[in-house]
């Protein structure tokens, strides 16, 4: 294990970001790369072939990138600049590093001695929070609280349902005990849409007394500005959208896989609809006027 | 422009993405019988394939084993092992999705067949992402993706440093749209909605927490859910506002000293005099229905007939109709409008003393008709009323008559704008409101005090879904006697969804009876919440107890898949979601010590492997 004590001790706070985070983030994410007995993810085949040159730029680049040293992506920095004196809502698609900015503050935190809360939607998900930072911070620094389980529940580090963090806003109103956070993290924070179980979310978040740092890592949202001023309006502190710009860490092609098994790009330069595809649709338009309903096409 | 091609079959699907080196792939499907059946079809179709991972997926498979042992048994363990395919949706237990997402992480997969509900949540990428449905099943029927779900699905789309672009397949399918798909895609992000609604936890824990309903609402209209109200509302005021100024500068050029104030009075007793003027009778008919209305009563005598001289003694009345005996002793029922003369004396309507009744009006009858109305009579009190306002309203108007009445239209958009934002604000408390009257009605929490009672303290520590219906299980003494098995069959009763089935096993004659008298309560709570103008909650579900307290009773875990016909997810998110809930019962000690001992000695039976 890496760190079985305590945390690692950082140098600079601005070092230690950088540099922990390609440890932390190449270990788990390279390691089972090139641990894989699966030569294929590795190798980049040349696009060649009778692939017509519409095809060749659709797949021009597939395959696996060089290995680099993974870099904080600026606007993860941004937010955890943003995180030392606001609230700060996150909104990047999945698997662009949320999560990092995330656990970045949290060991900022535990180093300083102070505590911190993560929420998280689903049980599953939890769970393999719980893992994950009881790996990176300690298992002794780490608690889990959900519906059915409950340990090392006086740790720094909570991590558990959005619906108990929830609870203990409402013990805590009627006198119980205050919560004993520094940060609170929502992961997945646009579940507040969810049509059965958003309120709770609204909720937590309107009750959260304003010395809690709040933290909200959201799915691409058309409304963050609006969410974000009502999330300020509501607590009195300034909370600050930091999103990542260019969308995806990853770029995206969308194509389109054809009867005959040929794959044409789904979109044509001006970003429309293939017109080959089209052709297709009006083409099973007429087949099923002419055939009727009954006949199918064969394979 | 839909495509309503069948789908390709899932091993020609993947040996083409195969082909332009587009695996390890997820391929999102409607259903998740769909999912099952392509993965094990693929299967068969690539086990024949070369494969060099084939070791390295059983040697992690079985490492996986010894802490999760009931995926041994999982019937997709040889798909997995020899093809490398899987197939992952929510009916599939907690360990073996576990054990499939971390085998895709390790690049030891080709394929997932899944779901949409991978989308949100567990994250395990892949370089492409197979879409062949531009709808989504719901529980109303197939719906439109919207952008937001695409954007989820192709969020797995190029794995982090192992891919250095992903991939959006669009694929034939019965719901294949790839116009639509084309659209969603350069379609901006939805917006967040907020889903804020009243519930009982949270009603009673503010209001014990805070002490006033003012506090409470004040904590609701800080929710998103307001907020996005709040723009109509500015936008009425500034109608409003306008409306306001626009009289304001009118009487000043016109240099009439009054208040805006006096041409809204006005306009209200326009408006006053003009419904009272549409809601006079008009003609003798309406007069007299009326009249009908008022005297016709149980215990009066009335005539009927053309004669008028058939007799009833009425015993009912209805809206529009009568119910009575008549002097030979039948009953007779008639619409209100076929009543002649009425008599005014009230007689007991009990059998033995009908006979007097007639007998009196016999006698007498003549001085005990009832005077027929006048339509005249009722044009005097209406056009009394009416002198009465035009009266007020000269008094209010004095010598500017004609100003203030050309403001008229003004002073209504004032109203009407006040009106209207009056409603607006009332939109997120009100259902608090209506919660807070069923609450009252079942004694936890007082109304008229603002107060939450005793009962309503437990109550509020019990977070559970259906709060109301499990501390009326508990106040009626309905756990009293239980054991843990019938404790764990009757939560589990309303912790189900409603309408899964989990087969038919048996059910003792003690927790049949317990579910009725549960189902009794059920009732007489919806009947309330209905009432109230509260959505009603579902029905309870005994399949579900059934298989909660088999469960309870030590069954086997393959015995109790078997015998439920249940998909092995569905159940342990039953049980799972019923040990839950025994949990919070079980903190309620200090009221209800019997029941708390119950539920967690039967919420740790449940809570076993494989539910936890």
């Amino acid at each position: 294990m890496r760190r079985s004590g305590g945390y690692r001790k950082p140098d600079g706070r601005a070092r230690d970001r950088t540099g922990s985070s390609d440890n932390s983030r190449r270990g788990a994410s390279s390691r089972s790369v090139e641990q894989t007995p699966d030569g294929r993810a590795e190798t980049v085949p040349a696009v060649t072939g009778n692939y017509g040159r519409e095809l060749r730029e659709l797949l021009m680049g597939i395959g696996a990138p060089k290995p680099a040293p993974l870099k904080p992506d600026p606007f993860q920095l941004e937010a955890l600049t943003a995180l030392e004196f606001e609230d700060v809502l996150v909104t990047a698609p999945t698997g662009s590093g949320k999560t990092w900015i995330a656990r970045e503050e949290m060991r900022r935190l535990l180093e300083l001695g102070k505590r911190a809360w993560y929420t998280t939607p689903l049980k599953a998900l939890t769970n393999s929070k719980y893992a994950e930072f009881s790996e990176e911070f300690g298992p002794e620094h780490v608690g889990i609280l959900t519906g059915d389980r409950k340990e090392n529940s006086s740790a720094p580090l909570i991590v558990g349902t959005t619906e108990i963090f929830c609870n203990q806003l409402f013990d805590s109103l009627r006198g119980g005990e205050e919560v004993g956070a520094d940060l609170v993290v929502f992961d997945e924070a646009h579940y507040l849409a969810d049509e059965e179980r958003g309120h709770v979310w609204e909720e937590a978040i309107i009750l959260t007394p304003p010395r809690i740092r709040m933290l909200l890592l959201s799915a691409t949202i058309g409304n963050a500005a609006e969410f974000a001023a009502w999330i300020a309006e509501v607590r009195g502190v300034h909370c600050g959208v930091v999103t990542r710009p260019g969308a995806r860490p990853v770029p995206l092609r969308a194509a389109f896989l054809m009867p005959d098994k040929r794959l044409v790009p789904l979109l044509n330069p001006q970003a429309k609809l293939n017109s080959e595809i089209a052709r297709l649709s009006e083409q099973d338009q007429r087949d099923r006027g002419s055939g009727g309903r009954g006949r199918r096409r064969r394979w | 422009m839909k495509l309503r091609m069948p789908e390709m079959p899932p091993g020609t699907l993947l040996a083409a993405l195969g082909s332009y080196n587009l695996l390890p792939a997820i391929i999102f499907l409607p259903t998740r019988r769909r999912c099952d059946e392509s993965a094990s079809e693929a299967a068969l179709s690539r086990r024949a394939a070369p494969d060099e991972r084939r070791a390295a997926r059983h040697e992690f498979m079985l490492s996986f084993v010894e802490q999760y042992p009931e995926i041994r048994k999982h019937r997709h363990w040889d798909a997995i092992i020899s093809a490398g395919i899987a197939s992952h949706h929510a009916g599939h237990m907690p360990a073996w999705k576990l054990v499939i997402e971390k085998m895709m992480s390790a690049g030891l997969l080709d394929a997932i067949f899944a779901t949409a509900t991978v989308a949100a949540g567990v994250d395990f990428p892949a370089r492409t992402v197979v879409v062949t449905c531009a709808d989504r099943r719901s529980a109303n029927g197939w719906q439109s993706l919207t952008a937001s779900e695409l954007q989820q699905m192709t969020g797995r789309a190029g794995r982090r440093g192992k891919d250095r672009v992903g991939f959006v397949v669009a694929a034939p399918g019965p719901h294949q749209n790839p116009q639509r798909i084309a659209e969603l895609l350069s379609a901006q992000p939805n917006d967040l909605e907020s889903q804020f609604r009243a519930t009982y936890t949270s009603l009673l824990n503010l209001l014990d927490a805070f002490g006033s309903f003012a506090q409470v609402r004040r904590i609701a209209e800080k929710s998103f859910a307001h907020r996005n109200l709040l723009p109509q509302i500015r936008q009425l005021e500034t109608t409003r506002d306008a409306n306001e100024t626009r009289i304001r500068e009118a009487l000043k050029l016109a240099s009439v000293q009054a208040p805006v104030a006096t041409v809204r009075g006005i306009e209200r007793l326009a408006n006053a005099r003009s419904r009272l003027l549409e809601s006079a009778p008009q003609t003798r008919r309406e007069a007299r229905l009326r009249w009908l209305h008022k005297w016709v009563q149980p215990g009066r005598v009335v005539a009927t007939g053309r004669s008028g001289k058939r007799l009833t003694l009425v015993t009912a009345r209805g809206r529009d109709g009568v119910t009575g005996v008549r002097e030979d002793g039948r009953t007779a029922s008639f619409s209100l409008e076929r009543t002649g003369r009425v008599f005014a004396p009230i007689f007991s309507t009990q059998p033995d003393k009908i006979e007097e009744a007639f007998d009196e009006i016999h006698q007498r009858g003549g001085q005990l008709a009832l005077p027929e109305p006048r339509l005249s009579d009722h044009r005097g009190e209406e056009e009394s009323s009416i002198k009465l306002i035009n009266d007020l309203i000269d008094s209010l108007a004095g010598p500017h008559g004609e100003v203030l009445w050309s403001l008229q239209p003004e002073a209504a958009a004032i109203e009407q704008a006040e009106r209207q934002i009056e409603r607006l604000r009332a939109d997120v408390w009100e259902p608090f409101e209506r919660c807070a009257r069923v609450l009252d009605h079942f004694g936890y929490l007082d109304f008229e005090l603002e107060r939450v009672t005793d009962r309503g303290r437990w109550l509020a520590d019990l977070r559970v879904d259906r709060p109301l219906l499990v501390g009326e299980a508990l106040q009626r003494g309905l756990f009293g006697a239980l054991n843990p098995v019938r404790a764990a069959g009757l939560i589990a009763a309303i912790a189900a969804d409603e309408d899964r089935d989990y087969g038919e096993l048996e059910l003792d004659d003690a927790i049949v009876s317990l579910l009725v008298q549960f189902e009794e309560i059920a009732f007489e709570v919806s009947t309330e919440e209905w009432k109230q103008g509260v959505e009603a909650a579902p029905g309870i579900n005994f399949s579900a107890a059934a298989a909660a307290a088999n469960w309870t009773a030590q069954a086997e875990w393959i015995e109790l898949v078997h015998e439920t016909r249940a998909e092995e997810g569905d159940l342990v998110r039953l049980l799972s979601r019923t040990g839950e809930a025994l949990l919070q019962v079980a903190g309620l000690r200090e009221s209800h010590a019997t029941a708390a001992n119950t539920a967690r000695a039967a919420a740790e039976i449940m809570l076993r492997e494989p539910v936890r």
